[in-house]
């Protein structure tokens, strides 16, 4: 009896220790969100109005995200993925994990909206999923669309096509940053980061988009994607930290 | 006594049985795939299962076709795959092979607009063409299979087209004078299953791939379009046309779902819907490639367009107002308002898809 406590109780100390010596390992989960007026996303339902007083429903959005990095003061910066590709109609677009973040502070994370030169290039991505949905021909200017952002406007047959990219070979995307205070260290565990969508932002202020002035459509507008690219880059994103 | 006599018998009884066995010179390795259990002889004639490997070259501007694991690509098993969609030996009164609803010469479909089956009996849909059909994620215009090798299994057994069972076949692929050699070559099995007939005919389907049109070679600055093409390639990649947005990239299909406006509501035909069973896919069907387009009519996944005039007039027209009408159909009562020499231009665009080799008129 006293053998088998000793055991026991040998073996709960060797436990005890081992936890106290073993680090936990930090997986960060990048949740994207979607809001309107700042409640949740509902598709397909024409309840939203833009600054110009359209009502909209939101029957399509697809996008990608590039670039997305972890700052820290050291200046150690953390690459989490390349580009990543959201649907709306699929759930498993709706996040990544980026797993076994390295201790530091870390205190922005920045991303692009769409594509810079650099990648916003025909077929570099062919073998991605989202190669076919977000082809962008080349007759206006090649790569991929950044954003595809569809539905219905004053009625349910009048249909308004919000697609964002390079414009014969302009560079449209935006880098977005935004300052968290992200310490991740040896008890920090597992957390994750949203980055959310303020989708009627992209039609209001500073530029008042309408979609009755989208004619044959935007891609080729010049004029328009610079006042979309600009209403993006000033309160369309917003970043929260879960811990 | 009694075991005597039965020591007699079995004595005759192998006697006899060595007169009945002439002196069969083969292959007398049992793991041979030529194994011939009757020859005594050996005769050097033994062959071992070894498939040659046969890789797809992804063409520029596609993805790497993806090949199950479970069904690699060998020079055999294509071999045998044509062999079988060629023999009308799949149906049930043998009169109908696959080739004949996807005919070469129509880029591997039918210029029919409904197909008929073996009991005379019509469908309700215009036979697909069978054009990089590797490069999809689903099959049939409601997607309604996820594989090749799953699409395969329908139209031998549907009632309205080969009527046939998979009994019936395997019994008559078994006892055929060449087939069970061409299995044992291609697949290494003694008994020919269904699941071989369809990874054989699903590897050769991934060998039909068309990517050397006039369209192909002008990209690659071997060829000049004519002005009317030019024009025509510039309505179909801008928003004035807006046909890329679903005949997308190099393949010119996007492997979704549309209601492209061909109907108000309520449909005849609920497409997708009929796999899903959401009411918010009604209407909605596949997108095709549209290479070899000019070989493929009818149009429409009923074949209800005899002619690409008639399917650039459908679009012109702005298309009808359905729950499900795409977004992107965002013409809709307004019509593209191309003029008739747009129209032209750009059924000439679609003409220089057409891929020569391909079809056989080369």
């Amino acid at each position: 009896m006293k053998k088998t406590l000793l055991l026991i109780s040998a073996i709960a100390f060797l436990f005890t220790s081992c936890d106290k010596d073993k680090a936990i390992k930090t997986d960060l989960t990048i949740n994207f969100t979607h809001s309107v007026d700042d409640s949740e996303l509902i598709t397909n339902s024409m309840i939203y109005t833009n600054e110009a007083e359209e009502n909209y429903d939101i029957q399509t959005l697809k996008y990608l995200i590039s670039d997305i990095i972890l700052h820290s003061e050291n200046g150690n910066s953390l690459l989490l993925n390349e580009v990543h590709f959201i649907d709306i109609s699929d759930e498993s677009t709706f996040s990544f994990t980026y797993n076994d973040v390295p201790n530091n502070d870390y205190t922005s994370i920045s991303f692009d909206m769409g594509l810079d030169t650099a990648r916003n290039i025909s077929n570099k991505y062919v073998n991605e999923d989202f190669h076919t949905t977000m082809y962008w021909p080349e007759p206006n200017g090649g790569g991929y669309h950044y954003m595809k952002f569809e539905g219905a406007y004053n009625n349910d047959s009048t249909f308004y096509n919000t697609h964002t990219g390079g414009t014969m070979g302009a560079d449209y995307s935006f880098n977005y940053v935004e300052n968290i205070s992200l310490t991740v260290d040896n008890d920090l565990g597992n957390v994750s980061a949203n980055i959310n969508m303020e989708l009627n932002n992209w039609y209001n202020s500073p530029n008042q988009i309408e979609f009755s002035s989208y004619g044959m459509g935007i891609m080729m507008n010049m004029m328009i994607q610079m006042n979309i690219q600009m209403n993006g880059n000033t309160d369309v994103f917003s970043v929260t930290i879960d811990k | 006594m009694k075991s005597l006599i039965y020591l007699l018998l079995g004595t005759i009884l192998i006697i006899s049985c060595k007169k009945d066995l002439a002196p069969i010179s083969g292959c007398t390795d049992n793991i041979a795939i030529n194994y011939n259990p009757n020859a005594i002889t050996e005769d050097q004639s033994c062959n071992y299962f070894n498939t040659t490997p046969y890789v797809i070259e992804t063409p520029y501007g596609f993805p790497d076709m993806k090949i199950p694991f479970d069904n690699p690509m060998t020079v055999e098993g294509i071999a045998l795959g044509e062999k079988l969609f060629r023999d009308p030996i799949l149906s049930a009164d043998k009169t109908q092979a696959c080739i004949n609803c996807h005919q070469q010469n129509f880029s591997f479909s039918d210029p029919i607009q409904f197909s008929t089956g073996i009991d005379n009996i019509q469908g309700n849909r215009n036979a697909s063409a069978l054009i990089n059909i590797g490069w999809n994620t689903s099959f049939n215009w409601d997607g309604s299979s996820l594989t090749l090798e799953e699409q395969a299994f329908e139209p031998v057994t549907n009632s309205i087209e080969m009527h046939n069972t998979w009994m019936n076949v395997e019994l008559e692929l078994n006892s055929h004078s060449n087939y069970p050699f061409l299995f044992k070559q291609a697949f290494n099995i003694n008994y020919i299953d269904s699941i071989h007939i369809v990874k054989a005919i699903a590897q050769f389907e991934r060998t039909l791939i068309s990517t050397n049109s006039k369209l192909d070679r002008y990209l690659k600055n071997e060829e000049q379009l004519t002005i009317s093409e030019l024009n025509g390639y510039a309505i179909f990649n801008t928003e004035k046309g807006d046909c890329f947005h679903c005949h997308s990239t190099n393949m010119f299909m996007d492997n979704l779902f549309h209601n492209n406006g061909l109907d108000n509501e309520p449909f005849t035909d609920l497409g997708r819907a009929k796999v899903t069973s959401n009411a918010s896919d009604n209407g909605k069907f596949k997108t095709p490639t549209l290479r070899n387009v000019e070989m493929t009519a009818p149009y429409m996944h009923d074949g209800r367009f005899a002619s690409l005039e008639e399917v650039v007039e459908h679009y012109d027209s702005g298309g009808k107002y359905s729950t499900t009408v795409d977004p992107l159909m965002k013409k809709l009562g307004v019509g593209l308002q191309l003029s008739n020499q747009e129209k032209i231009d750009l059924v000439s665009y679609l003409k220089t898809l057409t891929d020569n080799e391909f079809i056989g008129s080369d």
